[in-house]
């Protein structure tokens, strides 16, 4: 029915994209010498600091005369580098996150522990300067008029696979997890770091607990941020994404204010879906930087889409009450704004994407998980799309033994946001369950990546630290980090309803 | 004449070294000085390091919850209690909710003594705070309006700042490295003062000059002493620096201060010029006062000159002319050389030959104060 790697449906390819760190981000390293473990000075998009990057090559597979692709890499130097053998190593999310663009994040949210140790940033095989596999995707005047309804989004999606596989002309089977996680160890060789701190956001937890698994001796404690289970296929984050949206409809149930003014909430959302599924909206909507008038289709999957996303942030789940209000009553331009930022597909690599998750998330479906899974909006969405691009892209399926839990001693730490719509609570206890030496913390009100919310940076600090849990405070995670929904397009306050009419007069 | 000179060395470090409190006096500084900052600035770390929460007073709260619910995330709390709150003063304006529902700017003030040294850095937490809430709320108005809230965003500056965390200790590397240049001058102070003053009032100089000897030779070896003890002043203070800088978590603070020995040998040989400048000076003045006491006074008044040279580098107040005066040249490159920066080498070497001249000045004009009887019994 649909696909994931798309050319002219990147409106659909997020729908299809399991989990990401939600950051925008852009290219803006200096050049680096290939071949060369040469550190030069460097700088990333919204970070001061001058961090060192290098290079090193690394061969493509096995066979020799496959050749070699440069791994990029770099290094935040610590402020007091007392730990000169140590280093914190990030692992980017999507997957397709280059680890390198986002060193602004992986720098605010670990700057407590950069205080005394380097943080290295390895940009995965396929992803950002490491030989970036990226398909073309449509800018978003198109993406706002297609339908994903009357298009043959099997033909299509299976052009534009085709086209894609053309254009990558490389085997995707080298740059799934089990073989990137080598690259991780020889940059790790190269910098001369006795051990590693592991840090994994998202997808990232996947090829940490993989590096675990095939380098235990090099890794000396692992935070895992927003878990994703060796066991589970990505396809099961629809039931992620339901979740995270009822907690959303129940708080503003339980709020008398939001209750009062979005009264039926969820009701009113399932009906439009339904509504849009039978006849999706042919509207116009200013563009959301030009202010041209556009063409704005309103499916099902994009509103559906544009609501997940919007789960993601914070501030930006504070309106969803008041978009769904809006778009209830016909008014679609807060749906477009709120579409404007999401451009995933530039920010993700979605060659490498695919290579992960037709090379490991399409092979383990059994016809009993395709049924619960299918059960959900997006998981349904998201099997169809796998159908339909991995034959074409037919990558090598991983070893059985990829998705054993991870069985290992080494002290580790996994975070879980309560309201996360994309890796719940309930994946970490699962990827735990061969761990002797685990603490799982949830963050009862935290979305999708706790290392960025509340006073987790502090603690993964101490972790990283005394490499154990024990006597770190964390109770400051319960602490609520949810912003109060907005009460009308203006604002969260309300004023009473004399002063409203006086408003309304003007 | 070399041989002379040994001896007449010799004798002065033997007479100084009977001394041994006076010398240890002199090298208390030298212990003192870097452990004292670290303990000072551990303790002001600790304090930065773990920030209480602000308490301030807010009034009308009930009016923004949402604004209320923020601060509180950013560690700023509403308190009754007179005495645990900071004289911050919130007030939500009467009409803050219709102001925020109708999509004007709502007014809140801020009452505060800005001229209050103490409370400047927590109203400049409020404000930031609140500022972020208000560009919070703006993107999201503008979101639920179908506008991209980067639009606000016309240029991104992106800066990129070259400094190393080894560089940026800024101030506090200036301090580092005056406390080094004035244990030169503060180590040896009593000995300069005893060597000449003290010698005189003994009667034990007109002994000395007694003897078939150039008066330019005693003055010498005299500077050498003390020059030796302003040296092993250096090499206390620049080890006790070395471990006690290294306990202080300055990374807390965004940059760290490391005494490499590479800096230990390059100060060694920086400072070997001002020590012999800092000799001469202390003699002659010392020779110049008719008494003991009176030397102390002047040497005391005379040593604030290299102190203010080396403070005007340290507080970053000097001139491009004052860079290539003595002493202000030498603590610059010793400042550039921790930081990691390349050496002004044309400063430096032309100070270094001031500093030597003024030496070869001083030492000749006491020697030739010294033929005078007037100086010699102090009349």
């Amino acid at each position: 029915m649909k696909s994931t790697i798309n050319r002219c449906k990147s409106m659909i390819n997020i729908a299809m994209m399991p989990v990401l760190l939600a950051a925008s981000t852009a290219l803006y390293a200096q050049k680096k010498p290939n071949n060369s473990p040469n550190l030069t000075p460097c700088y990333m998009e919204g970070l001061s600091d001058r961090l060192m990057c290098g290079s090193i090559a690394q061969p493509l597979s096995d066979d020799p005369n496959d050749g070699v692709i440069d791994i990029h890499f770099a290094v935040i130097p610590a402020i007091k580098p007392s730990n000169p053998d140590e280093a914190v190593l990030g692992f980017a999310g999507g997957p397709g996150q280059g680890a390198i663009d986002l060193a602004a994040i992986f720098n605010r949210n670990l700057r407590f522990a950069r205080e005394t140790r380097d943080i290295v940033l390895v940009d995965q095989r396929g992803t950002g300067y490491s030989h970036q596999l990226q398909c073309d995707s449509d800018d978003l005047k198109t993406q706002f008029v297609f339908n994903d309804v009357i298009a043959d989004l099997q033909a299509m999606g299976a052009e534009d696979t085709q086209k894609c596989k053309a254009k990558l002309n490389i085997d995707l089977s080298h740059f799934t997890t089990p073989v990137a996680a080598k690259d991780f160890e020889a940059v790790r060789k190269a910098l001369g770091y006795k051990g590693f701190h592991l840090f994994g956001v998202s997808y990232g937890t996947r090829i940490a607990q993989e590096y675990m698994r095939q380098f235990p001796e090099s890794v000396l404690t692992s935070t895992l941020d927003g878990v994703v289970p060796m066991q589970q296929s990505l396809a099961a984050i629809g039931g992620a994404i339901d979740g995270s949206l009822a907690a959303l409809f129940k708080r503003c149930e339980a709020d008398t204010l939001c209750a009062e003014h979005y009264p039926n909430l969820e009701n009113n959302f399932h009906a439009l879906l339904a509504q849009l599924e039978q006849q999706p909206v042919k509207t116009q909507v200013r563009h959301p930087r030009t202010h041209d008038v556009i063409a704005f289709t309103i499916t099902k999957m994009k509103f559906y889409s544009a609501i997940r996303f919007a789960l993601y942030s914070q501030a930006q789940r504070a309106i969803v009450p008041m978009v769904i209000e809006k778009a209830l009553s016909g008014d679609f331009s807060p749906l477009a704004g709120m579409m404007a930022n999401v451009d995933l597909t530039e920010a993700l690599a979605m060659g490498m994407h695919n290579a992960i998750v037709c090379g490991e998330d399409w092979p383990n479906l059994t016809p009993q998980t395709r049924q619960e899974y299918g059960k959900t909006y997006m998981g349904k969405a998201m099997i169809a799309g796998f159908d339909i691009a991995c034959p074409i892209l037919n990558v090598q399926a991983v070893d059985k033994a990829f998705y054993q839990p991870l069985k290992t001693s080494t002290p580790t730490l996994l975070l879980s946001g309560g309201r996360d719509p994309a890796t719940p609570a309930s994946w970490a206890e699962l990827a735990m369950v061969e761990m002797t030496n685990a603490t799982h913390l949830v963050a009862p009100t935290a979305t999708h990546g706790v290392g960025s919310q509340t006073c987790a940076p502090k603690i993964i600090a101490k972790f990283i630290a005394q490499q154990s849990m024990q006597d770190i405070d964390t109770d400051c995670l319960e602490e609520p980090n949810d912003k109060p929904f907005f009460m009308n397009i203006n604002g969260v306050a309300v004023a009473n309803k004399q002063l409203t009419d006086t408003a309304n007069k003007e | 004449m070399i041989n002379l000179l040994k001896v007449l060395y010799k004798k002065e470090v033997m007479d100084a070294s009977r001394d041994k409190r006076s010398i240890m006096a002199g090298l208390y500084y030298a212990i003192g000085a870097p452990i004292g900052m670290c303990l000072l600035m551990s303790v002001l770390l600790q304090q930065l390091a773990s920030p209480e929460a602000l308490n301030i007073n807010i009034e009308n709260s009930e009016r923004a919850p949402g604004l209320i619910a923020h601060l509180n995330s950013q560690d700023i709390f509403a308190s009754h209690d007179e005495n645990e709150r900071k004289a911050i003063t919130l007030t939500i304006s009467e009409d803050y909710q219709q102001k925020m529902s109708e999509g004007r700017p709502a007014t809140v003030t801020l009452i505060a003594d800005k001229s209050d040294d103490k409370l400047r850095k927590h109203i400049t937490q409020v404000e930031k705070a609140i500022a972020l809430y208000s560009s919070e709320i703006a993107s999201l108005r503008l979101v639920s309006r179908g506008v991209d809230p980067s639009l606000m965003r016309a240029i991104a500056l992106e800066v990129h700042d070259q400094a190393t965390p080894d560089s940026k200790g800024g101030m506090i590397l200036g301090i580092v490295v005056l406390t080094l240049i004035l244990a030169l001058f503060y180590a040896a102070m009593n000995l300069a003062i005893d060597t000449s003053a003290g010698e005189r009032e003994r009667n034990s100089l007109s002994l000395l000059l007694s003897h078939p000897l150039h008066s330019l030779h005693i003055v010498l070896a005299k500077i050498g002493a003390i020059t030796t003890f302003s040296m092993l002043g250096l090499v206390v203070i620049l080890v006790v620096s070395k471990f006690s800088y290294a306990m202080v978590p300055w990374q807390q603070m965004g940059f760290s201060i490391t005494i490499t020995p590479e800096f230990m040998l390059f100060s060694i040989a920086i400072c070997l010029p001002i020590a012999l400048m800092s000799a001469s000076l202390q003699v002659f003045v010392s020779f110049m006062a008719k008494s003991f006491k009176e030397a102390q006074s002047y040497v005391t008044m005379v040593l604030f000159i290299p102190m203010a040279l080396s403070m005007i580098t340290t507080y970053d107040i000097a001139t491009d002319k004052v860079q290539w005066l003595p002493i202000a040249a030498q603590q610059f490159a010793l400042m550039e050389f921790i930081k990691g920066n390349p050496i002004p080498v044309p400063q430096l070497l032309l100070s270094t030959v001031i500093t030597l001249v003024l030496f070869a000045a001083f030492s000749f004009l006491s020697a030739r104060m010294l033929k005078s009887e007037k100086v010699v019994f102090g009349l």
